[in-house]
């Protein structure tokens, strides 16, 4: 059976998440493959969350925010850019090829744009195929509910 | 380099009869509307513009006011009530007065008064030269033969001096028309050889009015195809069979069958026409200049004449049909003379021509595309 | 989990839009297994009555402490599912919604895909919710006095309207008029009545009124606090700053006109005869129309779009300037009746009441019209010594194909409409965005015009986007009667998703200090420790995902609600063995 990446996408609230939604009513079809969870802001995106992501097998992590400039609440977007910078460089560490990892302003108008990005990223990661991860990454527990923090953060 | 607005041309026209012609917005509704435009023609949008904008050398030399039959559907559709249609007319008029090298034409369509004071001191002069005339010829009580007051033949050399002096003047209009479109338009060469072939159009068209009868409303076409060939039939009639119409008082059958179906013909559509013109009943007919009516009353008179004085010879009033007579020449002299060269009539030449010489365009510009086409590549030369 | 959820799901058909793609049945099948799971099932359309009721019923019936909707978007149908909570007595906030319409059914071919992609968001759905916490709403006090800033047309409408309905309000104007751009018009299109007509009368109310404070020569320089209580400092040139507490701000500055010294080929700067739209204003008013040597010019040529509609200098369009042109070719023709009058455009914007009728009305007057292309546009210079102009403007007339040269002795700029240079500043400190062409944002476009992102602060007239009169007042009319609005209600509600820092984890590094951009958070020195205003919060989450202490929750939207949902999206789906 031909190999179909799961991505995980956290979208803000006001700009990519409408985006998405008027994908949805002008109908614009794109890949099944991306699995949205919603922020209010894409500064509201932990790092936590998108290494969760990968080692719970997701095969792609996309964020998507307002772009700079048009943040509903002004300056989320720019601090999710400069964790972004990091977060690349800590991703990469782990050996996780950077077209994994994406950072992608989409407005509350661009459903034709965010499609376009779902089919990109897809097509991608169909070609790189499904994350390797490293050993002592995999089986790694829930981290939730027995002590969220220390796993979390520890 | 470029042309100079000139905000005045619009006041000129005015003159001519153009309406309304500052409330077209360009919309375009007209040209769509028009079942003459298309690829090469985008009248009468193209022409109002030219108009608008003063560009007196390009209206001058502009050949599509004469391709346009005025329909008037293009008045019907404007929103703005631009009346397009009567602007295309006044065109023609503008035109016929450009062409003409006297000025003449251009002073009776500004001032009706002039024209009005022409025809009266024509018709007068007229009057009072065939009187005297037909005092030195015979006796008033004689219609034909020997004695008669306006004897056939000197009558008809009278008429065929005067249709060459009138052919003559139009004959120079149309050089000039000539001139103005296409002889003197350098970016169109027409290659002298296509004179020659397309030279069947001009009476083509004439007798046919082809194009015209290719507008969506037919009965224009039919009433105006009807009004030509009864003028044409009765000009035949008049220049080469004047003896025997006027031979009498018997009825010769093979001449004035002809002649009545001809008089028939014309007071028929000139009625038809006043009528019209009268009651604003078509949209060609919702607009008339003076000259309109001069043309058509002038004809209806002269008709009306015509047809009396031979109802008053045969039956046997021959002073009164004499004096018809006279009143008659008093019509159709200062109609041929004032309206050939200088007003409506012209159109008669001015249109075919105006059909010719846009073919003649029209087949030279798609030589010259057929030529660009095939002339070969230069070659990219390294320095 | 802790304690069992009793979690009621439920998975809407939507007719046939979800139904025709999305199996819900075979969803309902996998979810019901679930931990937590009471009940699990699906219906025609869960949003109708029935649906509704259904849920209610279920809540009261099955004891559920918890609910899940996958249907269409949260952002059509959570309030709609929330009342259906609140009708069984449950908390609003312990609902999540799974979209598998606008994000699934509606852009998925492949019914197994979009099968299993619905069955993970609502997998996602059921262990998010299981963490979801009762919030309840918070309210404060409405400070009942309105900050107006800008004097202007729209400024005014905002002061008086509140004022003849009761209210306070402190009217901020940086010069030392009230009239704004309005004050410099002669005569207003579509109709040609007095500008001056139309302002004295508010300007009369705004400084009689005993409601309103007016100050001129003033400015905000600083607003704190959140809706219904803000506090602005007011600041007057040589006088000591003044705080004023207020409920709303209602952002009223208008625009600047485009320089058309940018435009080289347009000869303004070079020719004294070339003016723009309000240097001609200004000659209007004053009753005399000359060219720069004394003369009465002859011909008057009018340019649209000067700065406008062209990326380099401004794309967008400034809606006035077209009716402003018409108009003025009247008040030529009937200042000078000999004059020839050019109206030198790109497209004729003659919108609204009147708009037509004036186009119409000009061109009977005989003004040429010539249309020129977007940016091309015409080139003016000086006319020969023995011409009858004193310039000659040369336009590529489209709508003849031809080059034509216009004669002037007066050219007219229609100059654009331009963010003012200082409109950062004022978004800055009254806590607004601008877009891309420094224009204020407004929270919808459509729906909410005169609101703003920033709760509280509303804008009015050309500050948020180019617009003629009778929009700007209309505008004004509008952010008064949604002040009134919160006055009448005397309260306000505060987001219950705000933010809160946890004390005894908080270590005081103060990282998150600086990152909330509507200044929510402050520092005790004494405790060493920050805290986080709940009403001034937005809930946008950047100081949580910041924290190195993981001090801070964002309150429905905390780090075990996410990464419950992030596990469960991946369950089914992953290429995990």
């Amino acid at each position: 059976m031909e190999f179909e990446p799961t991505i995980v996408g956290f979208l803000c609230n006001w700009c990519s998440y409408t985006g998405a939604d008027l994908a949805g009513t002008a109908r614009i079809k794109h890949r099944p493959n991306l699995r949205v969870i919603r922020v209010m802001c894409s500064g509201r995106v932990d790092p936590t969350f998108v290494l969760q992501a990968f080692s719970a097998g997701a095969d792609g992590v996309m964020i998507c925010g307002c772009h700079p400039g048009d943040c509903h609440y002004l300056e989320g977007n720019d601090k999710a850019f400069r964790r972004f910078q990091l977060l690349k460089r800590l991703v990469a560490a782990y050996g996780i090829e950077e077209q994994r990892l994406r950072l992608e302003w989409v407005s509350a108008s661009e459903g034709e744009r965010f499609a376009r990005l779902v089919d990109t990223m897809t097509a991608e990661l169909r070609e790189l195929g499904p994350l390797v991860r490293p050993p002592d990454l995999a089986g790694a527990p829930n981290p939730c509910p027995e002590v969220p923090r220390e796993v979390a953060h520890g | 380099m470029a042309i100079r607005a000139n905000p005045h041309l619009i006041d000129e026209l005015e003159k001519y009869g153009a309406q309304d012609v500052v409330k077209c917005y360009h919309c375009g509704n007209c040209s769509a509307t028009c079942p003459f435009s298309g690829d090469t023609f985008v009248f009468p949008r193209k022409s109002m513009r030219y108009l608008q904008l003063g560009l007196s050398s390009r209206l001058r030399g502009n050949l599509e006011p004469w391709l346009c039959y005025y329909c008037g559907e293009c008045s019907e559709e404007c929103p703005r009530g631009a009346e397009p249609g009567e602007t295309m007319m006044s065109m023609r008029r503008w035109l016929t007065a450009r062409y003409d090298f006297t000025g003449i034409s251009g002073l009776f369509y500004r001032s009706p008064k002039a024209e009005l004071l022409a025809i009266t001191l024509v018709a007068l002069l007229t009057g009072l030269g065939f009187t005297l005339f037909g005092m030195s010829q015979g006796s008033l009580a004689v219609y034909d033969g020997p004695g008669a007051f306006l004897p056939a033949e000197k009558v008809h050399v009278f008429d065929w001096i005067m249709a060459g002096v009138l052919v003559g003047l139009l004959g120079i209009n149309c050089v000039r028309m000539w001139w103005f479109t296409v002889g003197s338009d350098k970016a169109v060469r027409v290659p002298p050889g296509q004179y020659l072939k397309q030279v069947l159009l001009v009476p083509w068209h004439f007798m046919t009015q082809r194009r015209y009868s290719q507008c969506d409303r037919k009965r224009p076409w039919a009433v105006h195809l009807v009004l030509m060939l009864s003028y044409l039939t009765m000009l035949v009639l008049i220049m080469f069979f004047l003896h025997r119409l006027q031979h009498g008082p018997a009825i010769d059958w093979t001449v004035h069958a002809l002649g009545y179906a001809a008089a028939l013909g014309l007071l028929g559509t000139t009625l038809f026409a006043l009528r019209g013109r009268g009651l604003r009943n078509e949209t060609h007919y919702k607009h008339s200049h003076e000259t309109d009516w001069i043309f058509l009353i002038l004809l209806f008179v002269v008709t009306l004449t015509g047809i009396t004085q031979h109802i008053l010879h045969r039956g046997g009033l021959e002073t009164a049909a004499n004096v018809i007579y006279i009143v008659h020449m008093m019509g159709v002299v200062p109609m041929l003379v004032l309206e050939v060269p200088f007003s409506k009539w012209s159109h008669m030449a001015y249109r075919p021509l105006g059909m010719y010489f846009s073919t003649l365009r029209e087949k030279a510009l798609l030589a010259e595309e057929q030529d660009s086409r095939t002339r070969p590549e230069p070659v990219a030369q390294t320095a | 989990m802790s304690k069992e959820s009793r979690i009621g799901v439920y998975i809407c058909n939507c007719g046939t839009n979800i139904a025709k793609v999305v199996d819900a049945e075979r969803v309902r099948d996998m979810v019901a297994d679930l931990p937590g799971v009471a009940c699990a099932r699906t219906y025609k359309y869960m949003c109708s009555n029935p649906g509704q009721d259904m849920i209610t019923q279920d809540i009261k019936e099955n004891n559920l402490d918890r609910v899940v909707v996958a249907a269409c978007s949260p952002r059509m149908h959570e309030p709609t599912f929330q009342k259906a909570l609140e009708a069984a007595g449950l908390n609003p906030f312990l609902l999540e919604m799974a979209n598998i319409r606008e994000q699934c059914s509606w852009v998925h071919d492949d019914p197994g895909l979009a099968t299993n992609k619905a069955a993970d968001l609502t997998h996602a759905a059921v262990r998010r919710v299981a963490r979801h916490q009762p919030l309840e709403k918070q309210e404060a006090p409405y400070t009942p006095v309105t900050l107006v800033l800008g004097g202007g047309i729209a400024g005014l409408t905002v002061a008086v309207e509140l004022a003849e309905a009761g209210q306070r309000v402190h009217l901020v104007e940086r010069e030392g008029r009230l009239g704004g751009n309005v004050g410099r018009v002669d005569l207003t299109a579509p109709y040609l009545d007095s500008a001056r007509d139309i302002l004295a009368e508010k300007i009369v109310q705004a400084e009689t009124n005993p409601r309103i404070e007016v100050h001129l020569r003033a400015t905000i320089t600083d607003l704190q606090g959140f809706v219904g209580n803000f506090t602005a400092t007011l600041s007057h040139t040589h006088e000591p700053d003044q705080e004023i507490p207020v409920g709303a701000v209602v952002v009223c500055t208008g625009y600047h006109e485009f320089d058309a010294t940018r435009v080289e080929r347009l000869g303004f700067g070079k020719y004294r005869d070339v003016i723009t739209s309000f240097e001609l204003e200004a000659r209007l008013r004053k009753g005399r129309l000359e060219t720069s040597d004394g003369r009465t010019p002859r011909y008057v040529s009018i340019v649209h779009c000067v700065g406008s509609r062209n990326p380099k200098y401004h794309a967008y369009c400034s809606r006035v300037c077209c009716m402003t042109a018409l108009k003025y070719g009247h008040e030529i023709k009937s200042a000078l009746p000999d004059a020839m009058v050019t109206d030198l455009y790109v497209d004729m914007l003659s919108f609204g009441k009147g708009g037509e009728d004036l186009y119409r009305r000009t061109s009977e007057l005989k003004t040429m019209f010539l249309m020129f292309e977007k940016g091309d546009y015409p080139v003016v210079r000086k006319a020969e010594p023995d011409d009858d102009c004193g310039l000659l403007v040369e336009v590529q007339e489209r709508l003849s194909g031809e080059a034509i040269d216009v004669p002037a002795d007066l050219v007219v700029l229609m100059v654009g409409m331009q963010a003012r240079g200082d409109s950062d500043q004022v978004a800055r400190t009254v806590g607004i965005s601008q877009d891309s062409h420094g224009w204020f944002i407004e929270s919808h476009p459509k729906l909410a015009p005169v609101s703003t992102a920033t709760e509280g602060v509303f804008i009015a007239g050309c500050c948020s986007s180019p617009k003629d009169i009778p929009d700007s007042v209309a505008q004004a009319q509008a952010a008064a009667a949604m002040v009134l609005g919160y006055i009448a209600q005397g309260k306000v509600q505060v987001d219950a998703r705000y933010a809160q820092v946890d004390t005894d984890l908080c270590s005081g590094c103060r990282m998150c200090n600086e990152l909330c951009p509507y200044t929510a958070i402050t520092y005790d020195p004494d405790e060493n420790r920050s805290s986080i205003q709940s009403a001034e919060c937005k809930a946008c989450g950047t100081c949580v995902a910041a924290c190195p202490s993981g001090a801070i929750t964002a309150r429905h939207f905390t780090d075990e609600q996410i990464l419950e949902q992030i596990e469960g999206v991946l369950a089914w789906s992953s290429s995990q063995p």
